[in-house]
């Protein structure tokens, strides 16, 4: 097992590498450059920019500075749009708003998503199970970017409490956590439903009714194990995407998160900025893909060996 | 089995499924739902009782539903319908382009790696896992960045070569970065379950048969394999469709997308939310076809799947 998973960080360290290095190329290939402004800039200016930031220097040499800089220093550099502030503090000032929200839409879809699943396997074919799996159907149908918009205007705008907009008392989670979570609650009510229709139908669930177990038993106890593996190999890479943030969903509530800056890095050719978020969201993708490996074995015992 | 029956008629898969298909009531509504969709997006703008949806009409501005305005009008007096048919025209086409993209780079991909194996496939198979790891809006913006100037130029020597006019190109070809931004990723998943499914089947007998007669690798990959692929892609392609569409649409709310004067469903529910508070239809409108459209595909997607899944006979 320690050799498994050892054998995985390993990977993971790998395909983290690839990753990153296959943004900063993507990034410098991007017609334009950061310091394009409302103002065109003089040349000298532009020059004397470019050889600020280490941007004069071949790739090859950016590239070693770049991973030398993150590998001895943890440092990801500067953010070249916004002057004198750094990558780390605009991720560490950003990345909480977006991991509350996350976490709370993934409270969401877990709280809401699994036992909607279970009770339509459990109910198989019968009038509850259609209607709960067109409710999910219908859940996957409606974006978050129509969802968003109208919770606002419809509960934002009316119920003491919520607000349309903004991040600036505590109950302001909850309108975006449901517009981000509602899409994942039914992507998990299907899919737990797909496997613990599998599971309750397989082999083990025979012989411990055979045995004697109860309906209550069977299904919490024998068929849950394995009825979630499906959920839990969904929920792991859901997890960070969450957790990094939607852009959608944060511009729509005006929530400072990390999803605005994915967007506007980009589209501002912030090298650095793009560099470094990319690599928080590969390490945290990396971290739950691992995780999702470790609970399966740990679900499954088939996986073990 | 009647074994004095004169003629025995076989079953091919696919009659099968579509068999399965057509006693699924909710997949049969949806693809009737989608047939008048699409045709409504496609012929009902060719006949007059359509406005150009750029044209504002000025005596009918923000106009609730009427005679003449089916939908009422928007903010500046354009025809909502025109435009919500206009704007579904584009998301399909997009959404059915774009899948056609992933479908082609999926398939091709996720044959060679399971066919050819060995270190090949560990190799390909890594950097699908990679490309996966990235965050899909960025790569998503850098792609239609970086195609945007090379797709100007296309237009700019399509519109020299032909003589069209530049107003007729350039409305089609100005979504060539959108498609082929959302194409470029959609064929990860689809890459995955055809090399597993390829896997698979390369060590069946019939490969092996084929192999014996001395036929090229090629003609075993796309004249034997391929066509017992069929069931899972056509699956995977429909369930495919409206995630891209969905793309299309977000893309567009952000205002990388679709480009005005183009709309698509995205745009439309981006401008109806802005103004949600006083015309709240603005919203509704587009965001009702949209949504239904994406209801269908995916009843249809799952019927298709239930289909061609041997083991749903059981239930």
């Amino acid at each position: 097992m320690i050799r498994y998973i050892a054998r995985r960080v390993g990977q993971g360290l790998l395909a983290l590498f690839a990753l990153e290095s296959l943004t900063f190329f993507l990034v410098r290939a991007l017609p334009g450059n950061p310091f394009l402004g409302e103002r065109k800039l003089p040349e000298h200016v532009l020059a004397q920019l470019n050889s600020l930031y280490g941007l004069d220097a071949g790739m090859g040499e950016q590239f070693w500075r770049y991973w030398k800089a993150i590998l001895l220093h943890g440092d990801f550099g500067p953010s070249l749009v916004r002057e004198g502030v750094q990558v780390s503090e605009i991720i560490a000032q950003a990345f909480p708003v977006s991991l509350e929200l996350g976490c709370l839409a993934m409270l969401l879809a877990i709280v809401a998503g699994i036992p909607v699943g279970m009770l339509a396997a459990w109910r198989r074919n019968t009038r509850t199970d259609a209607l709960l799996m067109f409710c999910a159907v219908a859940g996957i149908c409606i974006p978050s970017f129509v969802l968003a918009p109208v919770l606002g205007i419809t509960l934002g705008a009316h119920v003491p409490g919520l607000s349309v907009a903004g991040w600036d008392n505590p109950l302001c989670v909850l309108l975006p956590a449901v517009a981000l979570g509602a899409v994942n609650a039914a992507y998990v009510a299907r899919l737990t439903r797909a496997g613990m229709v599998e599971a309750l139908s397989s082999d083990f669930v025979r012989t411990a009714r055979a045995k004697g177990a109860g309906p209550g038993r069977i299904l919490w106890v024998h068929a849950l194990r394995i009825g979630l593996l499906p959920a839990v190999s969904y929920l792991g890479p859901a997890f960070a995407a969450l957790i990094t943030g939607s852009f959608v969903v944060e511009s729509c509530f005006q929530v400072p998160g990390l999803g605005l800056h994915f967007v506007n890095a980009t589209t501002d050719r912030d090298y650095f900025l793009i560099q470094g978020l990319v690599f928080c969201y590969g390490v945290l993708i990396v971290a739950a893909n691992l995780a999702v490996d470790i609970c399966q074995a740990w679900l499954n015992p088939r996986l073990r060996s | 089995m009647n074994s004095a029956a004169p003629k025995l008629h076989g079953h091919s898969l696919l009659q099968d499924a579509l068999q399965r298909l057509l006693r699924n009531r909710v997949a049969v509504y949806s693809a009737v739902f989608l047939a008048l969709m699409a045709l409504a997006c496609f012929v009902l703008p060719l006949f007059a009782c359509i406005p150009n949806p750029n044209l504002t009409d000025l005596d009918h501005i923000a106009a609730a539903s009427s005679l003449k305005h089916w939908l009422g009008t928007d903010h500046l007096g354009r025809d909502m319908l025109a435009r919500v048919l206009y704007g579904g025209r584009i998301s399909l086409l997009v959404g059915l382009l774009a899948t056609a993209v992933a479908v082609a780079v999926g398939v091709t991909y996720g044959m060679i790696s399971g066919y050819v194996g060995g270190r090949t496939d560990a190799v390909m198979m890594r950097i699908v896992d990679v490309l996966f790891a990235l965050p899909f809006i960025v790569v998503v913006v850098v792609l239609s960045l970086s195609i945007e100037d090379p797709c100007r130029q296309i237009t700019a020597s399509v519109v020299q070569l032909t003589g069209w006019s530049h107003d007729a190109v350039a409305p089609i070809l100005g979504l060539l970065p959108v498609f082929l931004a959302i194409g470029a990723l959609g064929w990860l998943t689809l890459a995955r379950i055809v090399r597993t499914q390829t896997f698979v089947l390369r060590e069946q007998e019939f490969v092996l048969a084929a192999r014996s007669l001395g036929l090229s690798h090629f003609t075993i990959l796309f004249r034997h394999i391929a066509p017992n692929l069929l069931g899972p892609v056509i699956v995977y392609t429909t369930l495919a469709v409206p995630g891209i569409i969905l793309t299309e649409s977000t893309l567009s709310f952000i205002g990388l997308g679709v480009k005005a004067p183009n709309s698509s469903w995205g745009t439309l529910i981006k401008e109806g939310a802005d103004r949600m508070e006083v015309a709240p239809e603005l919203l509704i409108y587009p965001a009702a076809f949209f949504c239904l459209t994406l209801l269908a595909l995916n009843s249809l997607g799952d019927g298709l799947r239930d289909a061609f899944d041997p083991r749903s006979v059981k239930d």
